[in-house]
């Protein structure tokens, strides 16, 4: 095991015992703002999932977020339809999925990268919003869909019961971490190497015999997957759905939470997600209109003081300190 | 987010006539308008994105900015011309310092451009918001009235931005292709080494390039304020739809910007007389992305670069 995965490894089990503590010091309600956080911090690193493996960023990642958030409300909100959470959780999985499928058959298999497909997936974002207020029978329209019940679930004869803050914030923090984990061995494996060829030279590892269109397709359907995933847990805690949901602002926040907590290392998205989330509750107290004016300045100084994002703080201390010694 | 009522205003003016030559004239019409504001804010972004491959998230802050600038000459007792005569100005002084202080420093890393670019954007847009207020801003336009056109007749300030519109475009075809400075940009485009090579200062005619678009995208927004709802998040509606424009029609000429903006503007004005605004935006943008993958050169291509 080299010294890179041991790191990550050390503070991945330090942010699980972190969250396995938090509970004994917390009160409900900060226990559900960690929890809201955590669900956003999914949604971050299924993005660094794509972006961080790639090289390509989707501007319009919230699309697959409220895809997933709608399919889950609208199974949860149909009496008809038994299991509904297991149901609508699968099936928001699946409907962001199949979406990100037949995009990403257009654009990779057409050649479709760099720029490009940017501005393709903003537009894609601009799409999902106007369909969620347009199509109003189906989505609520402006207003969204309210209403939308908790988590339920019967296995092996015991009623799993989510309604409650201790055991939702369980849920949604084991779900995490596996996902976390788990798209980490993905990346760090033979795939994530075959993607970081294919993000070096694409014709190169074409050439060695990678089909690169179909390994970003599924990278890309993967990400979104988990996006949609995302958006079923985030619209039964949160209760409610809204065309914000699948809107532009949260496509980009998406992005800053992956830029400012690193882009590449998974983890850093998670605690970015948090860290600005916070950050951000803090700030729209005093004032609402000042927080996309701050997020506007987030940008601009990430790209031009922190490009690899806050964990690459501690490296770049080191390198500092190194080339001090050596000086001296 | 606002809804988004911009493209249909300006899309759409009420049929007076209800005959069938009177319907077909007034949806060419409404369409030609859509398309000479397409073409506009298109032309900066073919600049900017096809040429210089900076992919500037700001630009619809460019429209946002002329609009807002004929609202604040009108605001303080000035003609609409007045205000028509700020708004490449607003742009362009936007547009420089936007290069000035971000873009030139950028031009090696596409994905931070992106980012800065976007952050510029959403500064810019509370910026417009602390400093005028919430809510939309009432722009008059200099001429009421219609215009006889024999088959219908149609509001005549439409009428003169089409105008305003093709003289602009016209006198920016024989800018690049008669004066020296346009040589300078051609050359540039072509090969940056060789033009610094042959003693042309490539940085600046980027910079001069760069603002010379958001002028032309801010005198757009001048043109639309009257016709469009004027808030400080309208510039998005115009940023997907110009992107669009110009991946559609073709990087890197005047006739691939046309083709772009007949595609884009035509549609969305022939659909939003079937259905809702924001459903035919949503289709529009899908056929766009269908139509990049089945021409990925652009419609236009072939076209002299």
């Amino acid at each position: 095991m080299i010294a890179r995965d041991r790191n990550w490894l050390l503070v991945f089990a330090v942010c699980v015992g972190l969250t396995i503590v938090y509970p004994f010091i917390a009160d409900g309600y900060q226990l559900t703002v960690i929890r809201d956080a955590l669900i956003f911090g999914l949604f971050a690193a299924s993005l660094d999932f794509f972006w961080g493996r790639t090289g390509i960023l989707c501007f319009g990642h919230a699309a697959f977020f409220g895809i997933g958030g709608y399919i889950m409300a609208l199974v949860t909100l149909n009496d008809a339809i038994p299991f509904a959470s297991l149901l609508g959780m699968m099936g928001a999985v699946t409907g962001a999925a199949f979406v990100a499928a037949i995009i990403g058959y257009f654009l990779f298999f057409g050649g479709i990268r760099g720029s490009y497909f940017t501005i393709v997936t903003l537009a894609m974002g601009v799409i999902c919003q106007q369909a969620a207020v347009s199509w109003s029978s189906v989505t609520g329209g402006d207003s969204g869909l309210i209403g939308i019940p908790p988590i339920e679930f019967d296995v092996g004869g015991t009623h799993l019961d989510l309604s409650q803050d201790l055991p939702s914030y369980i849920f949604v923090s084991a779900i995490v971490a596996v996902v976390v984990l788990a798209l980490w061995s993905i990346s760090r494996g033979r795939w994530g190497t075959v993607l970081t060829a294919i993000q070096d030279n694409e014709v190169r590892a074409a050439a060695l015999g990678h089909n690169a269109p179909l390994r970003l397709l599924v990278t890309f359907v993967l990400s979104a997957a988990i996006a949609g995933l995302a958006g079923a847990l985030y619209v039964c805690m949160a209760g409610l759905v809204a065309p914000d949901l699948s809107g532009l602002l949260l496509s980009t926040e998406v992005i800053v939470w992956v830029a400012v907590g690193g882009r590449g290392t998974l983890l850093g998205p998670v605690l970015g997600a948090i860290f600005i989330q916070r950050a951000q509750q803090t700030i729209s107290s005093f004032n609402p209109s000042l927080w996309p004016l701050l997020l506007g300045c987030v940008f601009v100084v990430i790209v031009f003081v922190l490009p690899d994002g806050i964990l690459s703080i501690y490296a770049r201390l080191k390198a500092l300190l190194k080339g001090r010694r050596r000086a001296s | 987010m606002p809804p988004k009522p911009c493209l249909r205003a300006c899309a759409n003016a009420s049929p007076a006539r209800p005959d069938a030559m009177d319907f077909v004239v007034t949806t060419l019409l409404n369409a030609l308008t859509l398309i000479s504001i397409l073409m506009l804010v298109g032309l900066g972004l073919a600049i900017s994105f096809g040429l210089m491959n900076v992919t500037n998230l700001a630009h619809g802050e460019f429209v946002t900015v002329g609009a807002f600038a004929v609202y604040f000459v009108q605001s303080i007792g000035g003609s609409f011309w007045l205000g028509l005569a700020a708004a490449p100005i607003a742009g362009a002084v936007v547009g420089c310092i936007l290069e000035f202080a971000i873009i030139r420093h950028l031009y090696s890393r596409p994905v931070s451009t992106v980012l800065a670019t976007w952050g510029v954007s959403l500064i810019l847009q509370q910026g417009l918001e602390l400093t005028f207020g919430l809510g939309a801003k009432p722009v008059t336009p200099p001429i009421e009235g219609t215009f006889d056109l024999f088959f219908t007749v149609y509001p005549a300030y439409r009428l003169i931005l089409i105008a305003i519109a093709m003289v602009t475009l016209l006198g920016v075809v024989l800018l690049i292709s008669r004066t020296s400075f346009g040589l300078d940009i051609r050359t540039v485009i072509q090969n940056r080494e060789m033009a610094e090579g042959v003693g042309i200062n490539t940085r600046r005619t980027y910079a001069i390039a760069f603002t010379f678009g958001a002028a032309i995208a801010g005198l757009a927004g001048g043109l639309v304020a009257p016709l469009a709802i004027v808030l400080p998040q309208m510039g998005v509606n115009y940023l997907a739809n110009a992107f669009f424009v110009v991946i559609v029609g073709g990087v890197g000429s005047i006739g691939g910007l046309v083709a772009g903006s007949v595609f884009v503007g035509g549609l969305t004005s022939v659909l939003n007389y079937q259905i809702s605004p924001s459903l035919a935006q949503a289709i529009v943008l899908l056929a766009a992305i269908v139509a990049v993958r089945l021409r990925p050169n652009g419609l236009f291509n072939g076209a002299a670069r």
